[in-house]
């Protein structure tokens, strides 16, 4: 989980690891996440995102499909 | 509020306040137990995803956000420095905190350093890009890499 100053430089990285490329997230998109994540942590009551939760957190910031889906079996 | 919780809050809360990860003894102290009974909950906490520990079991690798060693992905908060996981967990320390930080970074491919002040509203325009190599489904096969 890793920045990167443009999608070029993305492309550059993983051409140079044979990594395949994912779907790209914005700072906007990262912060939500971040938040969503995190705002809680250090309360009693936190606790990680269900997988259904999570599918609902990624769909509502656009970020949808197989890459997104904690409980998808495409990438075994 | 049961023990586990006692000891999770008491980790996070460690490293809240001083940047760093807790020993053993000193999260034992703060939950007043002994360190065997912290050992066991440690192990029930990595099954619950919010610890990684190092392979000697008591070693804090991770609280996410925060991170027991140095990274890359290095957060100001009020003067205090801490280490992140990762790109989203940098900005997840300001997030868990409630204050506004500095993310300081870099780009993977260019090394080009990435310098942020974040405000409680997230960070300012800015046309970074986040990029995550591991499938969702994936990401706690081997959360060090993901």
């Amino acid at each position: 989980m890793l920045f990167f100053r443009s999608e070029e430089r993305v492309r550059e990285w993983c051409a140079a690891h044979e990594y395949p490329m994912r779907p790209l997230v914005t700072m906007d998109q990262l912060w939500t996440l971040a938040t969503t994540w995190y705002s809680t942590r250090l309360q009693e009551h936190s606790r990680r995102p269900q997988p259904d939760e999570m599918r609902s957190i990624f769909a509502g910031l656009g970020l949808g499909g197989d890459f997104w889906n904690p409980q998808s079996d495409s990438f075994s | 509020m049961s023990f586990d919780t006692r000891t999770k809050l008491a980790i996070y809360r460690y490293f809240a306040e001083t940047g760093h990860r807790p020993s053993l003894e000193v999260v034992a102290e703060r939950v007043g137990a002994d360190a065997s009974s912290v050992r066991e909950a440690y192990v029930r906490l990595r099954a619950q995803r919010v610890l990684v520990l190092e392979p000697d079991g008591v070693s804090i690798r991770m609280a996410p956000p925060f991170s027991g060693v140095p990274t890359q992905h290095l957060v100001i908060v009020d003067d205090t420095k801490y280490f992140a996981n990762c790109a989203w967990d940098s900005f997840g320390i300001p997030a868990a905190l409630h204050r506004p930080g500095k993310v300081h970074s870099r780009c993977e491919q260019s090394g080009e350093p990435l310098n942020l002040e974040i405000d409680l509203e997230g960070p300012p325009p800015c046309n970074w890009l986040f990029h995550c190599l591991v499938p969702a489904a994936r990401w706690w096969d081997d959360i060090v890499f993901t």
